[in-house]
């Protein structure tokens, strides 16, 4: 098979893992080395689908023994089959690189054969590219849950980022579709990277050339609307992998029905709604200082469709607000609806010079359809419908949202938000 | 109106800020001589670009304001937006006033628009740091050309010497005939008027494969061209090899 037939198979395999992210590592080049990363990630382009590109996504190889019942991958689906040698994805990536097609390389792969020979062949194709190939650029490895810890151990010193995908948010789940994945062969991975990162840092403080591990830390990606998981348990989860794994990112996927099964839901359309809301709320939990249990609760155990979490929120605590532009803490400012990070640093700064007027937020690009019912300027209110939570709730969601990946994305600028190491523009922000 | 015009250099724009200190006629506005158009009611003062001049001011940018204002006013002035070196000599004034709280004046007409022009210079650099794509010609040359609203190749420059830096290449801007070129120790910038040189046989192998990539990456199910579109502006499609 031509590398053109098995690139087609193995991009094909690997696009329903939406973490593209090349951001938070900051390798340097080597001296006759080829490539770096850079801090904040840089995307190269956007597909049909309006996703970032940032790095080449492959599968090693879609040849899988397992037969998890949503994956396309599963063994008993009569599908094209292949396998990349590690020297042809070197080759590969250097060359896309060279031509500024990506950051880098996201590796990952079905199940050949067992576990830890998996984990082998990523690891020596990794280790082919950074020792031969003198490749300083982006690199995400998937860790295959099974392999052993010192192989798992010895790829995180020579990549950038190491993901175990959950994909099923609770055990049920797992239990009806995939089978023959343990909830705990998944967690242990994540903990031995995470105590990794912990140890070398330290070292590192100690010794400067001590090895990195990991230095843009793991992720993981959960489906949505696979299996019967309401919203709160999937936040919930995210929140403990935050607080337990120190994650970098949970990824939210929208179930793409690509198979038929009867342990599947049959749906038409990815619910893409739902991920977004959970991103937006991942976002809340992430920057925001928000805890799950404030966003949702047993009674109320998914989103609201037509508003978003903050605002939701927001409409369920009224004794809160509204609060005071001019006087209000960093804090304070993050949890109104409408007003980010980006917007709350700037009435910070603007309002030592002189008192904010209501025009003067305007000025400086607070966007206010929002924030203007959740605040007061110099002490005056300016909404239309007075401080009314009935009426207020009705002017938020008077409108249907349009499909939310085209409107409420919004641009985050990689100058203005120090605090935020992910791809600009990239649509799984989520950001309020 | 009193209008000073420059010769379009930034050498020759410090000069006219030098030259709005000492001349008692004020400039209502400054603008690049290519932008100048003459009239009946505007006075043209014709600026004369002087080295020792202009070094004043730029000593006086970075020693009396910042480090940072004098960044902002070059990739500001980089925009070739037409407005910009009126709207630069506006903050240049409030900053020789207040010095480095200059940026802080949020509430400022000027300052805001600063930030506004300065701001899209670093979002155009930042997305061409990423859209740019480079073809290996003769010689082992990577070339790359584009075409971008403001003049940014320069502040691309040592983000592909760092990354690249084991390949010799050159950034061609071919809407203002000039390029960086990188010779694997050094990059220069220079005027270079040079049509697209043809690529060989491993070079289509790689864009066939890129182009393959491309298609095969994108999920259908959730097929977004607007969204596309807004990240990925139609105007910077034609040096796209994806979407050629
Ligand atoms: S182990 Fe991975 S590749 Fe194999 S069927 Fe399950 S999800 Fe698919």
């Amino acid at each position: 098979m031509d590398i053109l037939d098995k690139l087609k198979i193995l991009a094909d395999a690997a696009k329903y893992d939406v973490s593209c992210s090349s951001s938070g590592s900051e390798r340097k080049n080597k001296a006759g080395g080829i490539g770096n990363a850079a801090v904040s990630g840089i995307c190269h382009s956007w597909s049909d689908d309006g996703r970032c590109i940032s790095l080449l996504k492959i599968l090693m190889t879609n040849y899988c023994v397992y037969d998890c019942a949503y994956c396309v991958n599963r063994v008993s689906n009569s599908i094209p089959r292949a396998a990349f040698t590690p020297k042809e994805i070197a080759e590969l990536t250097i060359n896309f690189y060279r031509r500024n097609y990506i950051e880098g390389l996201f590796l990952s792969a079905a199940i050949m054969k067992n576990p830890n020979h998996t984990m082998e062949l990523l690891l020596k194709t990794v280790t082919l590219l950074r020792e031969n190939y003198n490749f300083n650029g982006y690199i995400h490895v998937k860790a295959i849950p099974g392999a052993d810890g010192r192989l798992i151990e010895a790829t995180g010193e020579v990549v950038d980022r190491m993901s175990v995908n959950i994909e099923l948010p609770s055990d049920e789940g797992l239990k009806l579709l995939a089978p023959e994945k343990k909830k705990e062969a998944l967690i242990k991975p994540m903990g031995l990277i995470d105590r990794q990162i912990i140890q070398r840092k330290e070292e590192r403080r100690i010794f400067r050339n001590a090895p990195s591990f990991v230095p843009a830390g793991q992720s993981t990606q959960l489906i949505v609307g696979a299996t019967q998981d309401h919203d709160y348990r999937i936040l919930k989860l995210s929140e403990g992998l935050y607080n337990r794994f120190h994650l970098k990112r949970v990824y939210y996927s929208a179930y793409v029905p690509i198979v038929n099964h009867p342990n599947l839901p049959s749906i038409t359309n990815p619910p893409t709604l739902r991920e977004h809301r959970l991103y937006q709320a991942d976002w809340l939990l992430r920057f925001y200082g928000f805890d799950a249990d404030e966003l949702l609760d047993e009674a109320q155990p998914n989103f609201d469709q037509l508003l978003d979490p903050k605002c939701d929120w927001a409409l369920r605590n009224m004794k809160l607000f509204p609060v005071e532009v001019n006087k209000a803490e960093y804090e304070t400012l993050l949890r109104v609806p409408g007003i980010g990070v980006k917007s709350a640093l700037r009435i910070i700064t603007a309002r030592k010079m002189a008192p904010i007027t209501y025009d003067g937020l305007k000025k400086i690009g607070v966007v206010l359809k929002r924030a203007k019912y959740f605040i007061t300027c110099q002490g005056k209110y300016y909404s239309d419908v007075g401080f009314r939570e009935k009426l207020i709730r009705l002017s938020l969601t008077e409108k249907p949202l349009k499909e939310p990946t085209e409107t409420n994305e919004i641009q985050l600028s990689f100058l203005t938000m120090p605090a935020i190491r992910e791809n600009v523009n990239s649509i799984i922000t989520g950001e309020l | 109106m009193v209008i000073y015009v420059f010769d379009g250099s930034f050498e020759g724009f410090l000069t006219a800020i030098y030259e709005s200190y000492y001349n008692k006629e004020k400039p209502d506005k400054i603008v690049a001589m290519d932008d100048y158009v003459e009239n009946l009611i505007d006075r043209p003062i014709f600026i004369e670009t002087d080295e020792i001049k202009s070094d004043k001011v730029y000593a006086g940018i970075k020693n009396k304001i910042s480090t940072n204002a004098l960044k902002k006013v070059y990739h500001v002035f980089l925009s070739e937006v037409m407005e910009a070196p009126t709207v630069i000599y506006h903050y240049l004034r409030l900053g020789f006033k207040i010095g480095n709280k200059v940026d802080l004046n949020l509430m400022d007409d000027w300052v805001l628009r600063m930030d506004k022009i300065n701001q899209q210079v670093a979002s155009e650099k930042h997305r061409m740091l990423g859209l740019l794509r480079f073809q290996l010609v003769e010689n082992d040359l990577y070339y790359a050309p584009l075409a971008p609203d403001h003049n940014i190749i320069a502040l691309m420059a040592n983000h592909f010497a760092q990354r690249m830096s084991d390949q010799k290449w050159m950034i061609h801007d071919t809407k203002r005939c000039i390029a960086v070129v990188y010779d694997l120790k050094e990059w220069i910038i220079t005027p270079i008027d040079l049509p697209a040189p043809p690529v060989g046989k491993e070079e289509y192998l790689y864009q066939q494969l890129w182009k393959e990539y491309y298609q095969s990456i994108a999920i259908k199910e959730r097929r977004n061209p607007r969204l596309q579109k807004r990240c990925m502006p139609v105007r910077y499609w034609s040096f796209l090899t994806e979407k050629k």
